[in-house]
Parts: C-alpha cells; structure tokens; sequence
C-alpha cells in the first residue's frame, strides 16, 4: 500500500508516493510560485510513473502549516477533492514537523523557520535524535530576534551546543542568525532547508499507524494567525 | 444524446456553492452555504476570510449536493467551476478541490467565467430565449452590457468605469448608516421614500456610449447629504429612493440604447442587484413599451450560485470545450 502527499504549504510544490519503508516517487519544484497550475499534473505524473491506482492507496497525507495562506489552501483542496472521490483517509501533518523529519537523527537542536512575512518567522525547535522529531515549543510567529533568543536558551536548557536551522525563514534573515548564533550553526545542505513530500510521507505513515487520521472534510489548514481584517478588528483599529 | 449531469462549483466571492443541473436546465440540487453573517462585522467582503471559509465547507457542500440530487459521485458526467474573474484567494479554492475531484473521478472539468454564469441563470428558467440577445450583468462586482449573437459568442459593450452597481449600493448603505449588504438595505429604505426630493445626477446618461460610473453617483450622495444635515432635512429613506432610482434610470437607459443598437428583440439581466425590484419593475416596464423581451432570473438564482455555473456549462460540454489539469484561476476577466 502507498500514501500520496502533496505539498504547497511554501515556494516548494511537492508530491510523494511512499510504500512504509520506501519512497516509491518523488517530486519536488522550487522554481517558480505557480502551485495552483502545476500541482495536480504532478500527482498525475507520480501516479503514472509509479504505474499507480486509487485502490493500491492507503491514505492521502497533506502539510497543513503553517506556510502561506494560499498555498496551504490550495493543498488542502486538492487534497479534499481527492479525499472526496475515493473516500480515502487524510494525515495533516505540520509544514515544520515536515521540515524538522529531514534531518532526523542528528544530535544537534533543529529550529525550522518558515517566512511569515511582516517581519516574522513560523518557528518552533525540535529535538530530532529519535526516528522522529520531537517538538520543544508550539508552533508561533514571531520575530526572528526573539526566534534567535529562544534557540539560545534552548541550547543554554539542553546543553547542545550545535544547532540546524531549516526553513525558507532562514535566509532572508541569514544575516541576523549569522551574527547570532555563527558559531553555533551547523550548516546543512540545500536538499533539506525545506518541505519534502517523501518526508511528509513518512510522517503520514505514522499517523496511519498511530490510527491518527481524519477526513477530508474536517481537516483544515493552520494558519498560526488571524487574516489581517480580523486582527485589526480585534485591536480595534480600521 | 443522454442525459447529462454536471455539478457545479462556485467560490468566487463570499458563497461557497455546489449544484447539480441536468441537460442545462433541470436543478436537480442547488446548495449555497452564503458567508454574509461572517463578513457583516467589516462591512464588506474581506478576501481572506472569504478564502478561510470556503476551504472549511467546500466538501460539505459539495456532498450535499449529490445527497438532495439523490446521486452518486459516479453518477456525474462533467464537473464546472468557475475560474474567473473574482476574489483570487478564494477562487483558487474551488478550482482546486473541482480539479482534483475530476481528476480522481475520471471526469471531464469544464472552467466556467463567472459572468457567463450569472447570465445562464436565465436559461435555468428558460430554455428557449432567442439569440441575439443584449444582457446587462450587475453585480457587487460587476457592471457590463454584453452582446451575445449566439451561446458562443460575447461582445463586451460597455462596463463601469470604477465602481460596480452592487459596490454603490455597498458603500451608499455604508455611508447612510444602512445594514451591510446594502442592496437589499437601501431597497428596503427606498420603499419607505420617495425619489425625486432629492436631485442626484443621471452619470453617463448624457453620453453616447455605454460605459457606467457609480463612484462620481456616490460622491453626490456624500456631498448632497452633508448639506442636508446641516440643514436638519437629511432623511435616509428620501435619499435611498432617489440613489436607488437614479442608479437604475442609468442602467435600464444604457440597456435599452444597447438593445436598439444591436437591433435585439431579448434583453437579460443578470447578477446580485438583478435582485433588485426597481431595476426589474422598470425595465420591464421600458422593455415591454419598445416591444422587447425581457428575462431575469427568480430572486435565489440572482446572487451567487453554483447550479447558473453548471447551467452555463452544459454549453460548453456540448462543444467538448474542456480544461486540463494545469488549470488556473484568475482575478480578472481576461476575455468574455
Ligand atoms: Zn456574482
């Protein structure tokens, strides 16, 4: 049996098939933002690589954020439409548990950063030294000063004195981090600064296993903040 | 031919709606979860909590939809949705969940404008309209006099130049203290008012084209009563009277110009302020007197709706006009 994952929850579109113990197909675009044109032809083209139908799946697996608004959406969707027609159960699984799994194994802290736009990073650490990652803190946006603060108490906490950070928050602020927390950082190759739908695989096997699956029609993305208007009229400003 | 089912999905605005047409014309479901109550609060329709909700009910509401047509997934012979033009968040959501649903279906997907389908709401109604006709699509979004040779066939003829008719009513009920939306508020105040005490300009009427502007309508509104407050004669039902019918005397004049034009014997009119009363009443009325056919659609089948979406569908299934998997969605109208 197989779980197709899709992801778009950032720049990358992702999809995956993977049998428990093997990615059978992988593919991964970072090139240009256009998920919405290009997402479905790649799970079409992952089916028929893989020589794959419906009833060899098992379950559909889909990051459910944080990461862009409009790209969780449209994951989610598609993920939804496919849900729909076979009844196949869904994983949501978290963009930064995504991010985290890629590095699975090492001893060193794992904080994952994902732009957020306004200044902001969707941050969280991990301890990954297990098969799977572990989170320390939820999931929040924030700024990348205070991120920086909070991998620096982790560590003092933890007595780590490495740290991994992925995510695609990581290089608009690389300056900041650099100046930071340099002699700390242990850099990691291009391949896994962000989501892999084989990775998000993986992690749906889990939820499979654990019995950890929900609907197409419950699962909905998280955000991690309000929409603009609603924060504004929450502080009462217009 | 067999029958044909096509569902038809519909995200483009603030309705997350799902709907079964049979052949074109027959409802056989027609599901519209409206997210008016959630937008109230701003005032307007805020696009990302727009797009929040619709991901939260799409399959809800499409599984309602074949639950009251009493049919299977199967069962469907295409699948529609609308593309464009409209808010981009939150029609992403529908072309993505329509896409993927084809797709896993092994059914054909038909991308439908939304314009399209607030004019083929006509056609639910009515089979039979005779082409060439002339149709004037008013909504919170839109404002277009479109010419239509043939079921193929658009010619856009004149749209607004700023504000839609719908926005108008939006912002007007906004100023006069009126209930978001502000179609059926200032309606509802006209009613109770009477046009002509208060003077606001016909915008446009005097020029030969058939552009609109309800921004410039809308500033006389502000400016108008600002003066009559200081007065002490502002009265809200007065002035909604006299908006409402200096709004629809532009409209319907433009409509039936085009009509001459054109040299149609059938005029539709289509979109949320189709709702209207006075705008149907009166171009009736002005229709009938220059021997022209009339249509609009029944009052649920004006506002956004997704059985107009499966209706206008039908036609392009007909003519095998269908879309591939890299379909996309888009804010603007591109081309009719
Ligand atoms: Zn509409």
């Amino acid at each position: 049996m197989l779980i197709l994952a899709v992801d778009s929850a950032t720049q990358v579109a992702g999809v995956a098939l993977a049998e428990h113990d093997r990615v059978v197909c992988e593919e991964f675009v970072n090139f240009r933002r256009n998920h919405s044109e290009i997402l479905l032809p790649l799970i079409d083209r992952v089916m028929k690589e893989s020589q794959c139908d419906w009833p060899q799946i098992a379950a559909l697996a889909v990051t459910a954020g944080p990461g862009s608004f409009t790209g969780l959406r449209i994951g989610m969707a598609t993920v939804k439409g496919l849900s729909l027609a076979t009844g196949l159960p869904v994983a949501p699984i978290s963009t930064l548990d995504v991010l985290a799994h890629n590095v699975a194994g090492s001893t060193a802290l794992v904080a994952t950063l994902l732009d957020a736009r306004r200044d902001e990073v969707y941050f969280t650490c991990y301890d990954a030294e297990g098969r799977l990652p572990q989170i320390l803190m939820p999931m929040k946006a924030c700024s990348p000063q205070q991120a920086a603060r909070e991998i620096m108490d982790l560590m003092a906490a933890t007595g780590r004195r490495q740290v991994i950070l992925l995510g695609d928050g990581v290089a608009p602020y690389q300056g900041y981090f650099s100046e930071h927390l340099g002699e700390y950082i242990l850099p990691v190759g291009p391949h896994v600064m962000l989501p892999r739908a084989a990775a998000l695989a993986s992690l749906a096997w889990e939820a499979l296993d654990r019995g950890q699956m929900v609907d197409g029609l419950t699962v909905k993305p998280i955000y991690l903040r309000l929409s603009e208007a609603e924060y504004r009229l929450q502080k009462g400003v217009s | 031919m067999n029958d044909i089912n096509i569902l038809g999905i519909e995200t483009s605005c603030d309705e997350t709606a799902a709907a079964i047409v049979k052949n074109g014309e027959e409802i056989r479901s027609n599901v519209v979860q409206s997210q008016i109550s959630l937008h109230q609060k701003f005032g307007g329709v805020v696009p990302e909590v727009a797009s929040r909700k619709h991901i939260e009910t799409i399959t809800a509401v499409t599984q309602e939809a074949f639950v009251r047509a009493g049919l299977d997934y199967r069962d469907i012979d295409a699948l529609a949705v609308t593309n464009r033009p409209g808010l981009i968040g939150a029609l992403l959501v529908g072309v993505s969940f329509a896409k993927s649903l084809a797709y896993a279906l092994g059914k054909p997907l038909i991308a439908v404008n939304h314009l399209h389908g607030h004019i083929y709401a006509n056609f639910l109604e009515n089979p039979g309209i005779a082409f060439p006709c002339v149709c004037l699509v008013v909504s919170g979004g839109h404002t277009s006099l479109l010419y239509m040779p043939s079921h193929h066939e658009y010619q856009l003829i004149g749209e607004t130049r700023d504000d839609a008719a719908g926005e108008a009513f939006d912002k007007v009920a906004r100023f006069l203290g009126l209930a978001y939306p502000g179609g059926p508020s200032v309606e509802k105040a006209a009613r109770q008012g009477q046009p002509g005490l208060y003077k606001l300009p016909r915008i446009f009427l005097d020029r030969d084209n058939f552009e609109f502007s309800f921004s410039g309508l809308k500033t006389a509104v502000m400016n108008l009563w600002r003066k009559l407050e200081k007065n002490g004669q502002a009265d809200v039902n007065n002035m909604a009277a006299e908006f409402q019918a200096a709004l629809v005397e532009v409209l319907v004049e433009k409509t039936i110009r085009a009509a001459e034009k054109y040299q149609v014997r059938t005029v539709l009119i289509a979109g949320g302020v189709a709702a209207n009363s006075a705008l149907r009443g009166t171009l009736a009325e002005k229709a009938q007197a220059q021997g022209l056919e009339v249509f609009y659609p029944s009052l649920s089948l004006c506002t956004d709706n997704a059985a107009m979406i499966a209706g206008r569908a039908y036609v392009q299934y007909v003519s095998r006009d269908f879309a591939s998997l890299d379909l996309n969605a888009y804010p603007g109208l591109l081309s009719l």
